[in-house]
């Protein structure tokens, strides 16, 4: 309650006189003898009302009552004055003061004037708990505005209509700022609502539903989610609309594509791991005999085999790995021409081991080309021994050839080309020979090489174009951009080959 | 000296079986496919025939299904050397089938047992 009163009068009578009537109105009275006291005074007590005459102490009281005002804003004044300083005070302090009375005070006014202080005090620290409460709700809801921004997930707020009413950044991100447009045609590019909704199903039975889709974002790329819907209630209990939280599961499905197709693999490939297993027991057999012969051409055949298995091992292993883990590419700028020098001397020794004529021919000033180089050049490598093999399996011709020509097509593409007169193959292989697990050698082949190759080649935004005929031979013509791509074109190969 | 026809499209397999063999005191061949194992097999009459399952182009069981309908060649024991597991099931009248990588201990004392 507001019962502590200030009196500053210097007519001490007249302020005794005050301070009775006011003890007997309860009120707890203070007076003050200078300015000095009643600073003091405000730091102690918690003062309400301030009933002064402002001709007291010195010329700048009325400054110090103002500085009161402003310091404890709570705190009301009531002004009483003689009749000559009334108009000056009123000139003065204005509105400052919560009323102002003609000297000497009257006690009808008097009760008036502290009425009014105490319903000035009793609004004022009315306002102050709205405000702070205001300030906790404006808090609340920059933490929810934050909240519902944040979350990592595409939420979005929709009618009866299935017209979106509020969405997240998330959202907003990926979807563009559709506020008004229809659930359907943002997500799913639709005319018409979805057959199976859950935010209908939660418009209906008030409950949350769940659904598994595939989404297009603006971009155009396509996202599996999860949605979850929740009713939102007015403040009568009806739903009036409804919200959906899509996580996106994207990662976890590709993850778990990637997985299905290493188990495949793994399936695939044991028969040429057990293959490569009995040929390096092989090896050892002969080595072991061979050495226990003392027999050194055997021991030497035995060696140059274990060798050749060694490499071949090595080879699958590293193409399981790349499989493994899908690699971002690496780019470099290298010189076209170095490049493809290292990848036929790579490739040439087994082709001189097995007679068969190599021939290589790089165009004069190719320059430069941005790639990944370790990836390209295992891609070079796997299309020239593919084109060794294919005349080492061809049985019918005696004058065996690889040739590898690189030269540039346009300013702005580079071309590789493998040529053999080998096996060749026929349209069946053609069609497959870039699938997963497809290979013709066999045991011999992982049914990766291929695959592989296209998939960074592809990633590099370049193409491949093959000829072949069973029994002439077959020509790989690799088109490269000597520029890294601004868009990648990555097909996923792992959906193709799995659906 | 008995004579045996090793079929498989691996030559360092196709190397392994013919020392292990000629070191026990057998004559062998080779083909790396069905065609050349044909040929071989008319012209020499094996006594004994390993043969592998995957291989390019014709597998092994039609290998088995071509000798089987040659007068000649359909009761020569075979021996399935192959990476695939349950083999019986592709070659019914192998005399034994066995998985890569081999027990060289087993498989010779199969074909010993087979060439009494």
């Amino acid at each position: 309650m507001a019962n502590e009163i200030l009196i500053i009068d210097k007519d001490i009578r007249h302020a005794k006189a005050l301070g009775i009537y006011l003890k007997r109105k309860k009120m707890r009275v203070y007076t003050a003898k200078n300015s000095d006291d009643i600073l003091k005074l405000f730091d102690r007590i918690n003062i309400k009302i301030v009933l002064a005459d402002p001709s007291c102490f010195s010329k700048d009281f009325i400054g110090i009552l103002k500085k009161i005002k402003k310091t404890y804003s709570e705190v009301q004044i009531v002004i009483m004055a003689t009749p000559e300083q009334f108009d000056y005070a009123m000139a003065y302090l204005k509105d400052e003061a919560v009323h102002y009375l003609l000297k000497p005070v009257k006690s009808a006014a008097l009760d008036m004037a502290l009425k009014q202080a105490k319903t000035w005090i009793a609004v004022n620290s009315k306002l102050l708990r709205y405000e702070k409460k205001m300030q906790v709700l404006k808090q609340a809801q920059n933490l929810f505005q934050q909240l519902f921004d944040e979350v990592p997930c595409y939420i979005s707020v929709q009618d009866k209509n299935f017209c979106l009413t509020a969405t997240n950044k998330m959202f907003k991100r990926d979807f563009g700022d559709e506020i008004g447009s229809h659930c359907y045609e943002v997500y799913k590019h639709r005319v018409l609502p979805c057959e199976k909704c859950p935010v209908a199903d939660t418009f209906k039975d008030a409950l949350s539903h769940s659904t598994e889709e595939v989404v297009t974002s603006k971009s155009g790329k396509q996202h599996n989610v999860i949605t979850w819907t929740a009713p939102v209630k007015d403040s009568h209990g009806r739903i009036t609309q409804v919200m959906e939280m899509s996580t996106n599961i994207s990662q976890i499905r590709q993850l778990q594509d990637h997985l299905t197709s290493l188990g495949l693999m793994i399936g695939s490939m044991s028969h040429g791991i057990k293959g490569m297993l009995t040929a390096l027991d092989g090896g050892i057999y002969q080595l072991e005999t061979g050495l226990a012969k003392g027999d050194k051409k055997r021991t030497d055949h035995a060696f140059d085999q274990i060798k050749q298995i060694a490499g071949r091992i090595r080879k699958m292993v590293l193409e399981i790995l790349y499989y493994a883990k899908s690699r971002e590419l690496v780019y470099q700028t290298v010189e076209i021409k170095k490049m493809a020098q290292k990848a036929a001397e790579d490739a040439m020794a087994m082709a001189i081991k097995k007679g068969i004529r190599f021939k290589l021919k790089i165009a004069p000033s190719l320059g430069t080309i941005q790639v990944d180089p370790n990836w390209i050049h295992a891609t070079l490598v796997n299309f020239l021994e593919n084109a060794i093999d294919a005349c080492i399996y061809d049985l019918n011709k005696k004058n065996q050839f690889v040739k590898f020509d690189i030269f540039e097509k346009s300013p702005d593409r580079i071309c590789f080309v493998i040529q053999d007169n080998g096996m060749g193959m026929d349209q069946e292989t053609k069609e497959k020979m870039f699938t997963l697990f497809f290979t013709s050698k066999g045991s011999q082949g992982t049914g990766l090489g291929l695959f592989i190759a296209n998939r960074v080649i592809c990633q590099h935004g370049g193409t491949i174009e093959v000829e072949s005929e069973p029994g002439k031979g077959s020509c790989f013509n690799i088109s490269l951009p000597r520029k890294k791509p601004e868009q990648f074109c990555i097909v996923d190969p792992h959906h193709e080959e799995i659906t | 000296m008995k004579k045996i026809l090793i079929v498989d499209d691996d030559p360092n397999i196709v190397d392994y079986l013919t020392t292990l063999f000629e070191d026990n005191g057998f004559l062998t061949f080779a083909a790396r496919n069905v065609k050349e194992a044909m040929e071989l097999a008319r012209k020499e009459i094996p006594d004994l025939i390993t043969l592998d399952l995957e291989m390019p182009e014709e597998w092994g069981p039609r290998f088995y299904r071509k000798i089987s309908q040659e007068k000649n060649l359909k009761n020569i024991p075979i021996i399935v050397i192959s990476g695939f597991p349950g083999c019986t099931h592709a070659i019914g009248k192998a005399v034994a089938c066995l998985q890569k990588p081999f027990d060289r201990d087993e498989l010779l004392k199969i074909v010993k047992d087979n060439l009494k």
